[in-house]
């Protein structure tokens, strides 16, 4: 079985992000990227499959510009077999991912599809699902737990105030929790070997997708900035701000 | 222009995160229909049909749907989709899990998490986990939309009669199949995973005082119980209580820092909690500094009085 | 409790731009150590180390290591943190790949070491010890030795220790006494007291490799007297497994200043019939293959220098940045956080500016290493060893001394908080202390650098480095504006204030050695400081160029920024320092012992 996880090249995540002052974009000229924390999580558990016996292949994937190949060559070094890249200097919004993961998947006919269930840039939290609906898979989104057996797979999920489990059957989507796993660190023998594994790039007119973006962003505003505290009168005065102002209870 | 709301539910009640979708859509303007989709969840229905604003409600109740799978939903809400402009949902687990599915079998964008409507094609949602806020147009001619509730009063639950009709429930594509559920007890929630923490320091004057006095405010709010370094070391709580740079750094939403005057060691493992409350009586100490709401007062007075206050 | 971050950026700049990481990669052998490669690397230990190294790096200065009958505990996750470091292969980064090593070259070893000792200092003393022992029995073992040893040593499943001082014998250790008696089966038994034995026993690792300087019966006096023996903790089966527990056990640990969480062992060897060994290498040739090492040794405590400064750097700019406190001095309507102050401000670009120029040194001096052992050519090979000898004590010297004082600053600019210990400021300053020290004291290294380094060659290496250093000078002279000119200045004086000591020491040393020692760890300092400013103005120039190449990245237009504050802070007390060399030899010496 083969397990193709998508993965995306992100601002790494101790990065305070900067708004523009034109308002076009959060500056990300010279900041550290690395690859969605998420997909981290999706590439440990694919590769813990395969560690178990279930799966033969993981297969990454990045849809983006030349550098994702960086992000890749990370996926491979903590274990993913090969990779491939979708190069595009578009702005690939989730719907145009899922249509280019869709396009891969026909080629390498893979039974998992393990996604991060949202970027931590564009916090989305599309891709997994929209593929999944393309594919007319069923999608085990916000997995916590995912036990695979023969042609079927248990997977917890998180959702609101608990858990639930459902049983699928292959082929199947899985999108990662927090709780899923702890992505290992890559050994510094397989960062070294991470470099010679198989690496090809192709480009969204290869696949015959279109990836126009469907959505313009118009602005990009800094939060409202949290005002000088203050002080309040009394307990009920704080129990009405934090019930009608802050909003927190 | 009509819009679709995908009522949020258990089967049994309507969740009220639903009112605030609502409130959404009226934000968009248009005929507001409300879709339940369930089992045996004519309750539900009903309560919808009595939302403000609410002008049908749309039921398609089947065995297939009680477990509200993302697989039957999506082809449910693709069928009933002809005729309307937006198609909005709560941006809970359930939403955020359905609506994507929805959007890509219509072929159009998924927006995700709105905070606000700037015009019916127009809306702005964070990203960056919120450190930057995207005003978004969309080209597509419908708009599939999950909705943060806290951008959005809830409307009234009360004062609509839409009618109910019934639709008819697509197929069961068997795709998925429910063996468990568990919806997680009360229990106190860990001190690094709480989105409420209630914290105490020297103020608290003894061990006794702490437990009496912050157990039952943490109990109401659900919030996981703090200290100060100075309240460990004086024994109050065991270390593994400690809030601030040789502890626990946390960010929940809400912090509250009762009887603790704010040495920096203590600040810097939560200086970035969302809203910061401090009741204290001395009003010169430094926590007043990061709190954005700060009570100057006895706190053996205040805390019984905001149990009470908190209902 | 702080947040470690490695500086990649100016760590990949160090290594692409000044150090050449290319070149190294041509090297026969290094081919692997391709830029993207080395990137690869530095990201994923970067990750290794913020990630698990530098959250023990306070617990472990809290609790200490602990002794209890004759056995070492270790704090609490340094044991399941070794285990992932040895699992992930870190251990054998540099190592010889006939063992299983990854064979990377020194280069890409110094910024990687520079991560594990600004994550966890007291950490990081464990595979360093390790990598000495494997390096001394890779040049000097037998076959033998190197087969039952190198393996498991290079993947950390054993560690190593290098037995060298005795109570009486510290810096001269002519003085040893430690026995080894043959048992004519070709193994010693070995007796005597060890004292400072970095991780002499520990519970990480199932096994310890003592390294362990004795002398044979009848062995010459003195330094010729003294052999090298390899004597584990485990005696190892002909099959690989372990056996009997060998006669070499802790006695008891010191209680320190700093490296609280490394074990610093009393190591008593023989108290119960003796403990069995083997030789390494040739009789009575033990110091000598110690001196081979020394210089790995003393260039890697160098590098903890550097690393120490870093990570106290960071500390401190995280608390300058939140510390609000004051009025901005030029007036502010509100409190500002201090770094607005400009004396914070100093402090911040002395640490700053001063951790760039180590950084650039060490690298630049680690891939002269590397060519030194590699280049094809025999002349290129000499010239780069000549260089690394005289860096070497410069290195380690300099850069100790420095971190001391920078350390100092990241307690200074916390104010009050750094003197609490919770603050966390204090212990890089209490474990900077031992660097100054160890592995030879500044005054040790700083005589090796006028005796052997300079007067005895008559100054040759450091005239060619000085003509180096002319030719960025010259360099910078042909660079536009105010800045340039202030650097150029700068490094001249600096240049000129080297020369004229280095002269001084050369036409001195044979008449008046006493007067001249006197003034050996100023001129070490002065070196250190003239070389890193020669680093930082290629920096500079590297800087101006992409500049000038239209690369907006504000790394550059800093780097600039810092070079000429380095230009105004620290280059313009090198002629002091020469004063000091050429004129304090009388003033140093002139009171009788009596007199004090």
């Amino acid at each position: 079985m083969k397990i193709l996880v998508p993965v995306k090249r992100v601002v790494d995540y101790n990065v305070k992000v900067r708004v523009k002052a034109d308002g076009t974009g959060v500056d990300l000229a010279n900041v550290k990227m690395s690859m969605n924390p998420f997909d981290e999580i999706a590439i440990e558990e694919a590769v813990r499959l395969r560690e178990a016996g279930i799966a033969k292949e993981v297969i990454a994937v990045s849809c983006g510009v030349a550098a994702c190949q960086e992000t890749l060559r990370t996926a491979m070094a903590i274990g993913a077999d090969r990779s491939i890249l979708v190069e595009s200097d578009v702005d690939l919004q989730p719907l145009a991912v899922a249509k280019l993961i869709k396009a891969v998947a026909a080629k390498e006919q893979p039974q998992i599809v393990i996604f991060g269930k949202q970027a931590i840039d564009d916090d989305a939290n599309q891709t997994g699902q929209m593929f999944a609906a393309l594919m007319g898979w069923p999608q085990a989104t916000f997995a916590s737990k995912v036990v695979v057996s023969g042609d079927t797979a248990s997977v917890t999920r998180e959702i609101d105030g608990g858990a639930e489990t459902l049983e699928f059957k292959l082929p199947m989507v899985i999108t990662t929790d927090l709780r899923l796993n702890e992505p290992r660190y890559a050994t510094l023998p397989n960062i070294m070997k991470a470099k010679k594994k198989q690496l090809d790039v192709l480009k969204p007119a290869d696949l015959g997708v279109d990836v126009t973006p469907r959505l313009t962003t118009l602005k990009v505003s800094e939060p409202p900035k949290r005002g000088a505290g203050i002080k309040v009168a009394d307990v009920k005065d704080l129990v009405a701000k934090l019930k009608n102002e802050a909003k927190v209870i | 222009m009509s819009l679709l709301v995908i009522a949020e539910h258990d089967n049994a009640a309507l969740k009220a995160v639903t009112l605030n979708t609502v409130a959404a859509a009226q934000k968009i303007g248009g005929e507001i229909h409300v879709l339940v989709a369930g089992s045996g969840c004519a309750a539900v229905a009903a309560a919808a049909a009595k939302i403000a604003g609410v002008s049908k409600v749309k039921l398609a109740d089947a065995a297939h749907y009680a477990d509200q799978t993302a697989e039957n939903l999506a082809a449910l809400v693709q069928a009933n989709a002809a005729g309307y402009s937006h198609i909005l949902a709560a941006a809970t687990g359930g939403g955020k899990n359905l609506l994507p599915r929805v959007a890509a079998l219509l072929d159009v964008a998924q927006i995700s998490e709105i905070t606000a409507v700037e015009s019916p094609d127009t809306f702005v949602r964070p990203t960056y986990a919120g450190n930057a806020m995207a005003t978004v147009k969309s080209a597509d001619a419908v708009k599939v939309i999950t909705v943060r509730s806290t951008g959005f009063d809830p409307v009234a639950a009360e004062g609509g009669s839409a009618a109910v009709e019934a639709v008819a429930a697509a197929a069961d594509l068997g795709l998925a199949k429910m063996t468990g559920r568990e919806i997680t007890k009360s229990a106190r929630p860990e001190l690094g995973a709480a989105k409420v923490i209630v914290s105490g320091g020297r103020g608290m004057g003894s061990g006794e005082n702490y437990h009496k006095l912050l157990e039952p405010l943490a109990d109401k709010l659900n919030a996981a119980l703090g200290a100060s370094r100075a309240a460990v070391d004086a024994g109050f709580v065991p270390n593994d209580y400690q809030v601030g740079q040789t502890g626990k750094i946390v960010a929940p939403q809400l912090y509250f820092a009762i009887g603790i005057s704010g040495a920096i060691q203590h600040l810097a493992g939560m200086k970035d909690s969302k809203v910061i409350v401090a009741i204290n009586k001395d009003e010169d100490a430094p926590i007043f500094q990061v709190a954005d709401y700060g009570l100057v007062a006895d706190l053996f007075q205040a805390v019984p009085e905001l149990i009470a206050e908190l209902g | 409790m702080s947040a470690y971050t490695p500086p990649l950026k100016d760590m990949q700049f160090v290594l692409r731009e000044l150090a050449g990481i290319d070149k190294v990669a041509q090297l026969p052998g290094y081919e692997d150590a391709s830029p993207d490669l080395v990137d690869s690397i530095l990201e994923e230990a970067g990750k290794f180390a913020g990630g698990v190294l530098a959250p023990l790096n306070w617990s472990g200065d809290q609790e200490g290591a602990s002794w209890k009958d004759k056995a070492v505990t270790m704090p609490a996750g340094f044991k399941a943190a070794y285990t992932q470091f040895a699992e992930a292969g870190w251990n054998g980064l540099s190592c010889d790949a006939a063992y299983g090593g990854q064979g990377l070259p020194k280069l890409v070893s110094a910024a990687v070491q520079e991560m594990w000792k600004a994550s966890n200092m007291a950490f990081s003393l464990c595979p360093l010890l390790t990598l000495g022992a494997i390096e001394a029995l890779h040049l000097s073992g037998s076959d033998q030795q190197k087969s039952t040893y190198l393996p498991n040593m290079i993947a950390g499943k054993w560690t190593g220790t290098m037995n060298l001082t005795e109570p009486q014998a510290g810096s001269d250790l002519a003085a040893i006494r430690s026995r080894a008696v043959p048992q004519g089966d070709g193994t010693y038994k070995i007796f005597g007291q060890k004292i400072f034995i970095t991780y002499g026993d520990h519970d990480m690792a199932e096994n310890i490799v003592h390294l362990v300087l004795a002398r044979t019966p009848n062995a010459p006096e003195g330094v010729k007297g003294i052999s090298l023996f390899v004597v584990p903790k485990f005696l190892v089966n002909a099959d690989g497994s372990l056996g009997a527990r060998n006669d070499a056990y802790c006695v008891s640990i010191e209680h320190k200043l700093g490296i609280h969480a490394s074990p610093t062992c009393v190591m008593a060897f023989g108290d119960n019939g003796g403990a069995i060994g083997t030789m390494v290498g040739q009789e009575n040739a033990g110091l000598k293959y110690m001196f081979i090492m020394m210089n790995a040794a003393r260039f890697a405590v160098g590098l903890e220098g550097v690393a120490l400064s870093e990570r106290a750097y960071q500390h401190a700019l995280a608390y300058a940045k939140e510390r609000i406190q004051g009025r901005d001095i030029a007036g502010s309507a509100a409190s500002v956080a201090i770094v607005h102050h400009p004396d914070i401000r100093r402090m911040l670009m002395q640490m700053k500016s001063l951790n760039e120029a180590m950084r650039a040194l060490a690298y630049t001096v680690a891939a002269a290493h590397d060519a030194a052992a590699r280049h094809p050519d025999e002349a290129e090979r000499k010239r780069n060893q000549a260089y690394v000898d005289l860096m070497i004590p410069v290195v380690k010297g300099w850069l100790t001394e420095t971190s001391n004082e920078l350390t100092y600053l990241g307690v200074q600019i916390h104010g009050g908080m750094g003197f609490v210990e919770e603050t966390g400021a204090a212990q890089h300053q209490r474990d900077a202390r031992i660097t100054t020290i160890y592995e030879g004291t500044t005054g040790i290294q700083a005589n090796d650098l006028i005796g052997r380094k300079i007067a005895r060659e008559g100054g040759a290496t450091i005239k060619a480095v000085i003509g180096l250093m002319r030719q960025t000078e010259a360099e910078l002279a042909q660079q536009p504006g105010a800045e340039f000119a202030v650097i150029k200045t700068a490094l001249g004086k600096g240049i000129t204030a080297v020369s004229e000591a280095a002269d001084y020491i050369v036409a001195n040393y044979g008449n008046d050695i006493r007067a001249v020692s006197v003034g050996a760890v100023p001129f070490l300092k002065l070196l250190g400081i003239v070389a890193g400013g020669w680093q930082m103005a290629r920096a500079a120039l590297v800087a101006q160029a992409k500049i000038a190449a239209n690369d907006k990245d504000p790394f550059y237009p800093a780097k600039i920024a810092t070079t000429r504050f380095y230009a105004d802070h620290v280059l313009s007390t090198a002629a002091g320092l020469a004063h000091a060399v050429v004129h304090g030899g009388a003033g140093g010496m002139a009171l009788d012992v009596a007199m004090f």
